[in-house]
């Protein structure tokens, strides 16, 4: 055997083996009291643009896309996930002070109109997450309009 | 913190991000009241985070800034319960940050030195509130 259908078969090897290793799945099933949804009645096009650009990233429950069953994607998937949920979790948004509700709203609104979130590798993969700009524009009104409300009856 | 802002430098604002996050992390509670440890946690649970964002951001004073925003609130509200530690304090509004929306800032100096806006307007901004004693 030739040392290019070794190397060659050595990679198929190494591939098949960690078709094997499959980190945990995100999704609880369940929507929390605590959940974005439940704590701001916000109108049905913000939530569902939150639901559809966000929420995989940084809620209980991820929609996974066919590709997530070949590795090593899970695994990417699995990092951008939890470390999303660290930041912002909106299935626990409610469980967070006043204070830091309003903190957090203003973030998700910077990065949103900074064009930082949702990342470039995701929309390339979620076209319902390349916001458009009146979709943009949807979001950070209603953000600001609600932090504002927050702080004014704090 | 501050100063390194009017001066539009980001790594020492960066560094002084991780100093005061540092602070509020080591900060020792004991010493307050439970009504006051109630109040100061909330504040630094807030607060710490924006010191941490503006301490991992060096290099991009845009981000670092619009955390500064916030983290200024939470210390104006600190400041409020806990006093000024006995040092005067300004608390200044610039108009035009946020779009004309504006922002407020704490300062050790009575003279308007913008940290938003740094050196492209220095001087923007008025006092608001002379924090005495």
């Amino acid at each position: 055997m030739s040392l290019k259908k070794k190397i060659l078969l050595l990679f198929v090897a190494v591939f098949l083996a960690i078709q094997f290793i499959i980190p945990a799945h995100n999704k609880s099933g369940q929507v929390l009291p605590t959940d974005f949804a439940k704590v701001f009645t916000a109108p049905a096009n913000v939530q569902s643009t939150l639901q559809n650009a966000c929420y995989d990233c940084h809620s209980n429950n991820t929609n996974y896309p066919w590709y997530s069953n070949i590795q090593p994607m899970a695994w990417v998937m699995a990092r951008h996930i939890s470390k999303g949920k660290a930041k912002l979790n909106f299935s626990g948004f409610g469980s967070n002070t006043t204070r830091k509700q309003i903190s957090k709203l203003k973030e998700i609104l910077n990065q949103i109109k900074d064009s930082e979130m949702p990342i470039p590798s995701y929309k390339l993969m979620h076209k319902s997450a390349r916001l458009s700009q009146d979709e943009k524009t949807l979001l950070i009104n209603w953000l600001q309009a609600t932090a504002d409300s927050l702080s004014v009856s704090n | 913190m501050k100063n390194a802002f009017t001066k539009d430098n980001t790594s020492e604002a960066a560094t002084a991000g991780k100093t005061l996050q540092a602070a509020f992390i080591n900060f020792d509670t004991k010493t307050l009241s439970a009504q006051q440890q109630k109040i100061f946690t909330d504040i630094a649970d807030d607060a710490k985070e924006h010191a941490e964002h503006i301490g991992a951001n060096g290099g991009n004073i845009a981000h670092q800034r619009e955390h500064f925003d916030m983290l200024s609130k939470d210390m104006a509200d600190l400041i409020q319960t806990f006093g000024n530690g006995g040092q005067t304090l300004y608390k200044d509004f610039c108009p035009m940050y946020n779009k004309g929306k504006g922002a407020y800032w704490i300062s050790e100096t009575k003279e308007i030195k913008n940290p938003y806006l740094g050196k492209a307007m220095p001087t923007c901004g008025t006092v608001k509130e002379e924090i005495k004693q």
